[in-house]
C-alpha cells in the first residue's frame, strides 16, 4: 500500500521529464527531415544576372563622405553590360583581385628592395675615404644599370627560365624550361632556358612582376662586392666584373636554390627535409655579393697603406659617419621590402607580418650583438660596428625570416652581431684582406650563418624544421648549400675576375689611388670644396708599388 | 699554388655534394658534408690567400 501511494505521483513526474526533454530532442531530430523535404534554393546560373542593384547615379552624385556608397556592385565589370554582373563576373573579379593584390605587393616591395641601393651607396662611401667618394657613390650607382641590363639580356632566363607554376602570381607559365642532366639516378636542373631579353612568350604580366622583384634582388648582390672592393678597384674592370656576375654567377646559383635546380630538389630527390630552403636570400643575395667580394679582394689586393711590412694592419677610417648610419636605416628600411616581399603575394600569405617582426627583431638583437662585442672590448660603443651588426643582423635573418618564431629571430640576429665583429678582425688581421667596408663580414660570412640557421632553427609552421625542432637532415641540405657558396660560387666569382684582371686589370695604378680616384678615374671630385689631407703612407707601405 | 686553392674548393664542394648519394645515414651525410666545407675553405683561405698573400704589395 505505501508503495502504491508514492509510486502514482512519481510516474506523473518521469511522464512530464519526458514530455519536456523530449519534445525539444524530437523536434530537433525531425527538423532536418523537413528541411530536406523542403525544396533547396536554386544556384543562380553561372551567366544568369545577379540582379544585385547597387547605389543610383543620383545617390553616387551626391558625394559618399561615409564611404559606404564606392565599391559595390557598380564596381564589378560586367562581361556583358546590358546584362548585367553574373555569377561568373564575380568568380573572375575575385581571381583578379587576388592577383591584383599580390602584383602590387610584390612591385611595392620591390621598389623598397630598390631603393636599398641609396643605402649600399651612403653606407660605402662613408666608410671610404673622402678623396674616394665619387668613384664609390658611381660604382653604386652605375651597378644598378650594368646589372639591371645583363639580367634582362641573359640572367633572368638562366635564374627563372624553368621557374613555371608560381601560382601566387598567376603562374608565370611561359617560364616553362630547366635545363638538366640525369646524374646518379636524379635529375640536377642547372639553368632555365626561357625568358631571354623577355621575348616572345615571357612578354606577360606576371613574368614582369617577378622579373622586377627578381632584379632588384640580383642587384643588392653586385653591389656588396663595390665595398669590399672599394677605393682601389678600377672602374673599367668594375664594369665588366658587374655585368659578368649579374649575367652568369648570381643567376646560375638564384637557379640552383629559387629556380627549381638542384638545391631545390635535396628533399624530394635525397629526402633532405624540404630541400635547400633560402626564404629571401642569406645564401642566395647576400653570401653570393660577400664571397664574390671576397674574390675580388684576393685579387686586387689590399690598399697601399693598409698593411705594413711585418703584416699588422692600419686603420683607414672613413670620412662621413652620419651617412654611414643613415644608410644604415635607408637598408633596414627597405629590408621590409626584401624578406616580407619573398612571399611575392599578400592575398593568401598573411604571414607577412610574422616576417616583417623577425626581420626587425633580428637587426635590433644585430646591433645589440655588435655594441656589446665592442664596448666591452675595446671600451666605447663603436658607431660603424653598431651599423654593421644591424645589418650583419638583417642579413642572417634574411634566409630563416619566412620559417623561425620571434624567439629565434632575436637568437640568429644576436649571433649575428657578435660574429661579425670577430669576422671582420680575422678578415682583415689573420687573412689580411683589406675589405674598407666590411661586406666580407656582414654579407659572406653572415649569409651563411643566415643559410646555416635555417637548418637549426626552423619550427616546422612554414614546411621546413630544423635541427633544434627535430629535423637533422635539413641541416644537411642547408650545409650543401654552404659548401656550394663557399666552392662553386667562390671558384666561379674567382676565375671570371681573374680573367678580368688579364684581359682589362683589375686595380688603379699607384698613383692614382694616392691622389684619390675621384680625378684619375672619374674626372671630378666629390667635394671640390674640401681640403684634402694627404695620408702618410707607412714606411715600408709603398715598396713595390708602380 | 692559386690553381691547387681553386681545384681544393672546387673539390670540397664536390665532396659535400656528393654526400647524399655516398650514404642514407643522416650522420655520414652531415660527417661527409662538413668534410667537404673543411677541404674548400682549407683552399680558399689556406691555400690560395696564401698564395696572394706571398705576392703583396705591402710585402714588396
Amino acid at each position: 500500500m505505501t508503495r502504491c501511494t508514492w509510486s502514482k505521483p512519481c510516474l506523473w513526474a518521469a511522464v512530464v521529464v519526458l514530455c519536456i526533454c523530449g519534445l525539444p530532442a524530437w523536434a530537433q531530430s525531425s527538423a532536418p527531415a523537413s528541411a530536406a523535404a523542403a525544396p533547396a534554393p536554386a544556384a543562380p546560373a553561372i551567366n544568369t544576372p545577379l540582379g544585385v542593384a547597387g547605389p543610383s547615379a543620383n545617390d553616387l552624385a551626391a558625394g559618399d563622405a561615409s564611404g559606404t556608397k564606392t565599391g559595390t556592385v557598380n564596381d564589378v565589370v560586367a562581361s556583358d553590360p546590358a546584362k548585367g554582373v553574373t555569377l561568373a563576373d564575380l568568380v573572375n573579379q575575385a581571381g583578379q583581385n587576388r592577383i591584383a593584390i599580390n602584383f602590387v605587393w610584390t612591385l611595392v616591395t620591390g621598389f623598397l628592395v630598390m631603393f636599398m641601393q641609396a643605402g649600399f651607396a651612403t653606407v660605402e662611401t662613408g666608410l671610404c675615404r673622402a678623396k674616394n667618394a665619387n668613384h664609390t657613390m658611381m660604382m653604386n650607382f652605375m651597378v644598378y644599370g650594368f646589372g639591371l641590363f645583363a639580367y634582362w639580356v641573359c640572367g633572368f632566363a638562366i635564374q627563372m627560365g624553368g621557374a613555371a607554376g608560381v601560382s601566387i602570381l598567376g603562374g608565370a607559365n611561359p617560364l616553362s624550361h630547366e635545363f638538366a642532366i640525369h646524374l646518379l639516378g636524379k635529375d640536377w636542373g642547372l639553368w632555365g632556358t626561357k625568358g631571354f631579353f623577355l621575348a616572345g612568350p615571357t612578354y606577360d604580366v606576371g613574368v614582369m612582376v617577378l622579373f622586377l622583384f627578381e632584379m632588384v634582388f640580383m642587384d643588392t648582390a653586385l653591389t656588396i662586392v663595390t665595398g669590399g672592393a672599394a677605393e682601389r678597384w678600377k672602374y673599367a674592370a668594375f664594369c665588366v666584373s658587374s655585368v659578368f656576375m649579374g649575367a652568369i654567377t648570381y643567376p646560375v646559383y638564384a637557379n640552383w636554390a629559387w629556380g627549381g635546380g638542384w638545391l631545390s630538389k635535396l628533399g624530394t630527390n635525397y629526402g633532405l627535409g624540404a630541400g635547400y630552403a633560402d626564404f629571401a636570400g642569406s645564401g642566395v643575395v647576400h653570401a653570393v655579393g660577400g664571397i664574390t667580394a671576397l674574390a675580388v679582394s684576393m685579387i686586387i689586393g689590399p690598399r697601399i697603406g693598409k698593411y705594413n711590412r711585418d703584416g699588422s694592419s692600419n686603420a683607414m677610417p672613413g670620412h662621413d659617419i652620419v651617412i654611414v648610419l643613415l644608410g644604415c636605416f635607408i637598408l633596414a628600411f627597405g629590408w621590409f621590402g626584401f624578406n616580407p616581399g619573398s612571399t611575392l603575394g599578400a592575398s593568401g600569405a598573411l604571414r607577412i607580418s610574422t616576417i616583417a617582426v623577425d626581420t626587425m627583431l633580428a637587426g635590433c638583437t644585430g646591433s645589440f650583438g655588435a655594441l656589446l662585442f665592442m664596448w666591452l672590448k675595446y671600451g666605447k660603443p663603436d658607431a660603424s660596428m653598431a651599423g654593421n651588426g644591424l645589418l650583419a643582423g638583417l642579413v642572417a635573418i634574411t634566409a630563416p625570416s619566412g620559417y623561425v618564431n620571434t624567439m629565434g629571430a632575436c637568437i640568429i640576429g644576436f649571433v649575428a652581431g657578435v660574429v661579425v665583429c670577430f669576422s671582420v678582425e680575422f678578415i682583415d688581421r689573420v687573412l689580411c684582406v683589406d675589405d674598407p667596408v666590411g661586406a666580407i663580414s656582414v654579407h659572406g660570412t653572415n649569409g651563411l650563418w643566415g643559410v646555416i640557421s635555417v637548418g637549426l632553427f626552423a619550427d616546422g609552421t612554414n614546411g621546413v624544421k630544423g635541427l633544434f625542432y627535430g629535423d637533422p637532415t635539413q641541416l644537411v641540405a642547408q650545409l650543401i648549400g654552404v659548401a656550394t657558396l663557399c666552392g662553386f660560387v667562390f671558384s666561379l666569382s674567382y676565375i671570371g675576375n681573374t680573367i678580368i684582371d688579364v684581359v682589362v686589370g683589375q686595380r688603379s695604378s699607384a698613383a692614382d689611388e694616392l691622389e684619390g680616384l675621384d680625378i684619375p678615374e672619374m674626372g671630378a671630385l666629390g667635394y671640390p670644396e674640401f681640403v684634402l689631407k694627404p695620408q702618410p703612407v707607412p714606411a715600408g707601405a709603398m715598396a713595390g708599388s708602380k | 699554388m692559386k690553381i691547387l686553392g681553386v681545384f681544393l674548393a672546387l673539390l670540397g664542394w664536390i665532396v659535400a655534394v656528393m654526400g647524399p648519394s655516398v650514404t642514407s645515414s643522416t650522420g655520414g651525410r652531415l660527417f661527409i658534408c662538413l668534410l667537404g666545407i673543411a677541404i674548400t675553405l682549407t683552399g680558399i683561405l689556406g691555400v690560395l690567400n696564401k698564395a696572394h698573400l706571398k705576392e703583396a704589395i705591402w710585402k714588396r
